[in-house]
């Protein structure tokens, strides 16, 4: 079916979402139609989650609207849109692990008489839905937790299938699946769309784009890029899409990294990865910044978690400037590693307390009389860490909580720098911010590391990754996969390298 | 031995004990262990129609309040207004009966209906206002007591001989009231098992998000849940006040700590979505079990807290499936 003639399903116009710091939606629009595969495809952090979350319903839109067979809809509540056909197979499993495959399968829609269950009946839709996922195999009566990680996900696709759907939104339903699954849920997809459903198809892997997508929108820091006929892309385009920018952060010089090998990592395994991961070696110098990319679920946090001890290794070494680290936050810390943790709201800030007490959280010695604390010194070493960092608090009593995403993540900083580390590890460490505080986290890391400390960051977002480091070390499904450093650092030859395209010509 | 094997290592053993918890047999293996004792100790006096009687009535007034509050924890929440629910209800009905039979009826529907009202109360509070279970039944907790006082504070009214005689009567081993306590957990055990109100019950405790996204109706399920779970605590006071005769303000005092604790015995996760109506009924036995026997085997009744709070330290460490991140 050529895309005009096929008929107008769902229309999104113009949505807005914004979030403190961040705008999730820019005046996106979507366009799906009976029969076809959309495919939405973007970066982390591009919108696509998002999008989904109004589109079912689990989030309201700031502005625009959504348009269902040409008529204005408004979605509340996710029954409301499930009860327009619009469903969606989240990325996050919605499985519940102690009920039954059958009652996972027939959630929210189930079958009864006189308020009765039909259990036949159930048990039907159930056995037919399973086996059009390629599940047939699985006892419907079994607890959903005993099913692998895969056939959860399948479990959840047969859901959608029990449903009465005109729109299906699959997001990243193969990230967990290979092989004959993968096959399966390909085959769902184009029979589920021959039977004039539409789909949108969420999926970091180019190749199955290729292989399934009739239209496909590019979604870039909340904005739509481009959106046309999947005919008229290829690799190259999608990418060279999804990672261009039109602002430029600025990067400013890097200087040399010393000589004097200060974070030694040798045969590291970090516990319960994928089988048959090779170990990690990894060497960062004084004054080094070496950042790790890759997509989320690559192993890239994973790693820096185990560095820091929070983490358990099966095998390896870890060495700060010669000294061995054993696998445990204490000695990690003790040892001069400090970690700015991915999620800063409760991994990083106790965010009821005043700013100063968090300043301090790490290095609570440096501010103590004979064991009681002395909120004197505690100011003093919170206004030092302001001026240094450029904190903007109204005061250093000033509740956690009230502060803006830049300078809460600047109270991490200062959190960890105020035990004098060696090796500082950022994970995410602009996830949310706005672009002016990320340019002055930039210029902070650049100046730390021209001190001398070995600074290892993990990031999604690429031209941080690219233009921030040294060195680039990319993951891919757990393992490295490649480095790159100097001239050859772009944001196409990572971007190919953690979609496992190989050595793709830009 | 069970509980040695049950040390950490033991895999297999660890899981087949997860497994017993959670199909609630565990609460019915320490009964029979106990039955066993008791026989044991003295036969003649445990198995004397009037000491099973005695046991099973022990069960009927608590196991009402366990019913509601293993629905109300089985969505992720808990109810602790359950004891000052049944105070309030055995009040009223001995004060509004006061003695004429025809009344009998209408009052004790009256009770059942002001239950359920209290209890939708809690449920719009829990859902729509978002306020968490245990702040808004800790509210009513007082404010319920609190109102059964302003009503009275000494004993008062007086029930029909139709009540007094299912309070306190037994056909042999068999108590009158037993039947009440039958019909409440068979309509229960029902409705979890064939409704599709039964399955959200579970769905929204074991994870409301995931509930939410798939259409399950979030806040009309546990505004139901709370409501049948008040209106069953609101029974047991009218059990309460049959036995009793007449109407105390302090009837039930204490009976919500004794439903959580039969919850908890009986394998129920307090985070919700995962429990066994049958571990309760366990724990419902148990618990009447222990009371009853310290008059049979003559011990102190002071020590009765003292085991109560072993018997729950017992059955956490070696049954309650453990919650580590």
């Amino acid at each position: 079916m050529s895309p005009t003639s096929a008929p107008l399903l769902l229309e999104a116009r113009r949505l807005v979402k914004t979030f403190p710091g961040v705008r999730a939606l820019d005046e996106v629009d979507l366009t799906c139609r009976r029969g076809r595969v959309h495919a939405l495809v973007g970066e982390n952090g591009a919108g696509k989650s998002t999008l989904v979350r109004i589109l079912t319903g689990n989030m309201a839109p700031d502005s625009g609207e959504i348009l269902l067979e040409g008529r204005p809809v408004r979605f509340h509540d996710p029954r409301d849109a499930l009860a327009m056909g619009v469903t969606a197979v989240y990325q996050e499993l919605t499985v519940l692990p102690d009920m039954s495959v059958l009652d996972n399968v027939l959630l929210g829609q189930e079958r009864t008489r006189r308020g009765l269950l039909r259990r036949d009946d159930e048990r039907r839709v159930a056995r037919q839905v399973l086996a059009r996922v390629g599940l047939e195999d699985v006892d419907p009566g079994a607890r959903a937790e005993t099913l692998s990680l895969a056939n959860q996900q399948l479990v959840e696709i047969a859901r959608a299938l029990a449903r009465q759907t005109r729109l299906l939104i699959l997001d990243e339903p193969s990230a967990v699946l290979s092989g004959d699954k993968l096959e399966s849920l390909f085959e769902v997809v184009r029979t589920v769309a021959r039977q004039g459903v539409a789909v949108v198809y969420i999926s970091h892997r180019l190749e199955e784009i290729g292989a399934l997508a009739d239209d496909i929108t590019v979604l870039r820091d909340g904005r739509d890029v481009s959106s046309g006929d999947a005919a008229g892309y290829d690799t190259t385009r999608i990418i060279r899409e999804m990672v261009g920018r039109d602002v430029d952060t600025v990067f400013p010089a890097l200087p040399q990294p010393g000589r004097e090998v200060v974070l030694k990592v040798r045969g590291l395994v970090p516990a319960g990865g994928h089988g048959g991961v090779p170990p990690i070696d990894l060497d960062v110098r004084a004054g080094e910044i070496v950042s790790v990319a890759g997509l989320v679920g690559s192993g890239r946090s994973r790693l820096l978690r185990t560095l820091a001890g929070a983490h358990p290794r099966d095998a390896g070494t870890v060495e700060v400037a010669g000294r061995r680290v054993r696998a445990s936050v204490r000695d990690a810390v003790a040892a001069g590693i400090a970690l700015v943790p991915e999620e800063r709201k409760t991994d990083g800030l106790v965010l009821p307390l005043p700013v100063r007490a968090n300043t301090t959280l790490a290095s609570l010695r440096s501010v103590t009389t004979g064991g009681w604390l002395s909120a004197r010194r505690e100011r003093e070493a919170f206004n030092l860490e302001q001026r240094r960092l450029q904190i903007r608090a109204a005061g250093s009593d000033q509740g956690t909580w009230q502060l803006s995403g830049g300078n809460q993540q600047k109270i991490v900083l200062a959190k960890w720098l105020r035990t004098q580390p060696s090796v500082l590890l950022l994970d995410e460490p602009t996830r949310g911010i706005d672009v002016g505080t990320k340019a002055e986290i930039y210029r902070i890391v650049r100046e730390l590391a021209a001190a001398g400390m070995a600074v290892v960051v993990v990031s999604s977002d690429l031209p941080e990754v690219t233009g921030l480091a040294h060195r680039v070390i990319v993951c891919r499904l757990g393992r490295v996969v490649g480095e790159l450093s100097g001239a050859d650092i772009t944001e196409e030859k990572v971007m190919n390298l953690a979609l496992g395209l190989g050595e793709v010509a830009s | 031995m069970s509980s040695v094997s049950a040390a950490p290592g033991a895999r297999t053993s660890r899981w087949s004990v997860a497994t017993a918890a959670r199909s609630g047999l565990a609460a019915w293996v320490i009964v029979a262990l106990l039955v066993l004792g008791l026989t044991v100790k003295d036969p003649s006096g445990f198995w004397a129609p009037a000491n099973i009687a005695n046991v099973l009535t022990g069960t009927v007034v608590l196991g009402l309040a366990a019913l509601g509050q293993h629905l109300v924890v089985l969505t992720g929440g808990i109810d602790l207004s359950v004891g000052s629910m049944a105070t309030l209800s055995a009040l009223l009905t001995a004060i509004l009966i006061n003695g004429y039979p025809i009344r009998t009826l209408p009052v004790v529907l009256a009770m059942v209906v002001l239950g359920l009202l209290v209890g939708l109360g809690h449920g719009l509070l829990v859902s729509r206002a978002g306020l968490a279970p245990f702040v808004v039944t800790l509210a009513t907790f007082y404010l319920l007591q609190g109102v059964a006082f302003m009503i009275s504070t000494t004993p008062t009214g007086q029930v029909t001989s139709a009540l007094t005689s299912i309070g306190l009567r037994r056909s042999g081993p068999i108590p009158w009231s037993l039947p009440i306590l039958v019909v409440a957990a068979a309509l229960v055990a029902g409705v979890l098992r064939s409704t599709a109100f039964g399955r959200h019950v579970y769905a929204v405790g074991g994870d409301r998000a995931a509930a939410r996204s798939n259409g399950v109706p979030v806040s009309r399920t546990l505004v139901l849940a709370y409501g049948a779970g008040a209106a069953l605590a609101a029974l047991a006071g009218v059990v309460l006040a049959a036995r009793a005769t007449v109407g105390s303000p302090t009837a039930g005092q204490g009976l919500e700590l004794s439903a959580i604790t039969v919850v908890v015995v009986g394998g129920t996760s307090l985070l919700g979505g995962r429990g066994s109506l049958v571990g309760t009924l366990g724990g419902v036995t148990l618990l009447a079990l222990v009371e009853s026997s310290f008059t049979l085997l003559q011990l102190p009744a002071t020590l009765t807290d003292l085991i109560r709070g072993l018997v729950i330290l017992a059955a956490a460490a070696i049954f309650v499936t453990r919650t580590r991140r």
